[in-house]
């Protein structure tokens, strides 16, 4: 596959995260966009194109696991990567299950595309 | 010495002459004595039969009545101590016969345990030939005992040989209860203010005479009795206390207002006390401003009150540290995020830089990103250690507003996990008020937390918390945590300030108990109001200390 058409998007409340992340994601050679929370995601209607998911897991309203929820809800199944600063969160199985990978903020850049890489053959 | 005339020297009575005559055959004498004073109490002997020179069967009736309203009663003894005579009155008053009056020394006329007293003394005065003083109780007719004062003295011949003893009894019953009394109130005094640590002092200002009570020389560390000058009482203050000490003493001289203060004594032994000296003025005898006032010991109040300080900080910090932990989600979130970012950046820029052309310019923004980043977790780290470092309390400006979204930013993670809405409604210009920014943070923290934690289990309506300031610079400032949580509950509401009260399983429960604590030492009050529907509403107000 053309890495290049490949669109990851990232779901974080942090706006650190929104700015470095798609950065590295583009230096990885893919495309990037970030969206500040669940519902800005949901109503962007990007999820047609996104290859992969990059979920922050603890966000105000909608969270990480629920957006995947309500996007497998109306037939979207996109390969995820949660990515959460609170270790213990990995281990809830619907978090374990239902993802490509759980990474635990902060990770580093191999992590990250080891996790993109795992995801996509997922598929 | 047959004939001869004594001229005794009557004290008090001016020109009363006596007249004496020796017989060895003992005629019913009448005796005459006036008593001036207890002290001055001089015994006349008027013989029945005398010269009339002067018309002295008129002078006999006339002692004869004196005899009859003296206060007091006769007795006459022999050089051997044996009954001669005793006034009529004497028997009225004990009821008894003669016969029974001279058998003393074996009934109970005079008290069982007075006998032994008074019978040594009779014995003694008759050997020594000296003034006999004694004081024993005597019984009445009615069997009441009564204190009665006895005076003997001697008279003697003109060889110096003793003919006979006078005896002068006064009754001071009334006197010896009232000394009895006064002794015992003395006593109860002396143990009140032994028992209290508490001594009195009089002082004249005009002679600067200082007077102490037995218990003030004692907390002073003065022998008893010693007269105190103004050095001798400047040696037992504390030398960091001397300029109080001056200055309180100049405020009394200048009667500017009543003694009340606290000082430190230091005595010989190196002991140091606080004292707290209370003093009322009032007018002396010669007009002099007088002061009579109380010294009391509080050292152990004192110390009392340092530790309980230092147990209150303990507590504060303590009930921190809890907080420190309930918060440990909210700091790992805030820094774990920057670094995250810091990472991702770091990353980018040495790939963007490894790349064939290097792309600086992307490099550039990275770098400065991962700074700003790493600042931003450096930030949250002062924030922490400022707000959980055990530090003495202090007191500066506080603008509760920008107190209150440091909190809240801090604890914004925890908050949110439980998914709650926070909201706030900040009022301008609200003024700055006195305290300590840490404590009353910490105050805000434990509401926050509390409201947080309040709405963990409600899953049927929106949670929402709401942080409210309002103030201004007449009424001081006010801040309201509200929640639609689970509100409180009759049972704990009476409780919830109560240390070591905590519903929560983990908690250790001193969160509000400490809060209310700070917020009282900021003369501000803290309670709490269920709300009308969900929920409950804590508050603490401030008043404006300027």
């Amino acid at each position: 596959m053309d890495p290049v058409s490949l669109l990851i998007s990232v779901v974080d409340d942090d706006e650190s995260v929104r700015e470095s992340l798609p950065d590295l994601l583009r230096e990885f050679g893919f495309m990037a966009k970030s969206f500040a929370s669940a519902n800005e995601f949901l109503v962007s209607r990007c999820a047609d194109k996104t290859k992969c998911l990059i979920l922050d897991i603890a966000m105000p309203g909608m969270s990480g696991p629920e957006l995947k929820r309500e996007l497998e809800r109306t037939g979207y199944f996109i390969p995820t990567i949660f990515i959460t600063a609170h270790a213990e969160i990995c281990s809830r199985p619907d978090v374990r299950d239902g993802a490509a990978a759980c990474l635990v903020k902060p990770f580093s850049d191999m992590a990250l595309q080891n996790a993109v890489k795992k995801a996509l053959e997922s598929t | 010495m047959h004939g001869a005339s004594v001229r005794q020297n009557v004290t008090g009575m001016g020109a009363l002459r006596t007249w004496h005559r020796t017989s060895r055959r003992c005629c019913a004498y009448t005796a005459a004595a006036t008593a001036v004073s207890a002290e001055k109490c001089v015994i006349m002997e008027v013989a029945k039969t005398m010269p009339s020179e002067e018309g002295l069967g008129n002078r006999e009736s006339q002692y004869l009545s004196i005899l009859d309203n003296l206060p007091g009663y006769i007795v006459i003894l022999s050089p051997t101590g044996e009954f001669e005579f005793h006034h009529q009155k004497l028997s009225e008053f004990t009821g008894a016969p003669p016969d029974e009056l001279r058998k003393w020394k074996g009934n109970d006329l005079i008290h069982p345990d007075d006998l032994a007293g008074v019978m040594q003394a009779i014995e003694d005065c008759l050997r020594t030939g000296e003034d006999s003083d004694i004081e024993y109780r005597l019984k009445r007719f009615d069997g009441v005992y009564r204190w009665f004062n006895s005076r003997g003295r001697p008279q003697r011949n003109g060889n110096g040989d003793i003919t006979r003893w006078y005896f002068l009894l006064v009754d001071v019953d009334d006197r010896k209860r009232t000394e009895e009394e006064l002794r015992e109130n003395q006593a109860y005094i002396a143990e009140g203010q032994s028992l209290s640590q508490t001594g009195t002092f009089y002082w004249n200002t005009q002679t600067n005479e200082r007077r102490f009570s037995d218990e003030l020389y004692r907390l002073m560390e003065i022998e008893p009795g010693t007269v105190i000058t103004d050095e001798l009482l400047a040696s037992r203050v504390h030398p960091d206390d001397h300029q109080l000490l001056q200055q309180k003493v100049e405020a009394g001289q200048q009667n500017r207002g009543g003694l009340d203060y606290e000082i430190r004594l230091k005595g010989p032994s190196g002991r140091v006390r606080w004292v707290h000296t209370i003093g009322r003025s009032y007018r002396g005898e010669n007009g002099s401003l007088d002061y009579i006032g109380a010294v009391r010991d509080i050292t152990e109040r004192h110390t009392s009150e340092e530790v309980l300080s230092k147990l209150r900080s303990e507590l504060t910090h303590m009930a921190r540290v809890t907080s420190l932990g309930a918060l440990t989600a909210s700091i790992a979130h805030e820094v774990n995020q920057p670094l995250a970012g810091i990472l991702a950046n770091a990353s980018t820029g040495l790939r963007m830089l490894s790349s064939n052309p290097p792309n600086v310019g992307g490099a550039l923004e990275t770098a400065r990103r991962t700074i700003r980043d790493a600042n931003r977790a450096s930030d949250v780290i002062t924030r922490l250690r400022a707000l959980f470092t055990k530090k003495e309390t202090v007191s500066e400006g506080v603008q509760l507003n920008d107190a209150a979204r440091e909190v809240i930013a801090l604890s914004l993670t925890e908050l949110q996990r439980n998914r709650l809405v926070v909201l706030t409604e900040f009022a301008d210009d609200l003024p700055v008020i006195r305290g300590d920014r840490v404590q009353l943070q910490q105050v805000i923290l434990n509401l926050l937390l509390n409201a947080s934690d309040a709405m963990r289990s409600v899953t049927d309506r929106p949670c929402e918390l709401l942080i409210r300031t309002t103030g201004d610079l007449q009424n001081g400032v006010c801040v309201t945590v509200r929640d639609t949580g689970v509100g409180i509950d009759p049972e704990s509401a009476a409780k919830m300030f109560d240390p070591f009260y905590s519903t929560k399983n983990s908690g250790m429960g001193i969160g509000l108990s400490v809060s209310r604590d700070i917020i009282e030492r900021h003369g501000g009050r803290l309670w709490a109001e269920p709300n009308e529907h969900h929920g409950a509403s804590f508050h603490f107000s401030i008043p404006n200390q300027t």
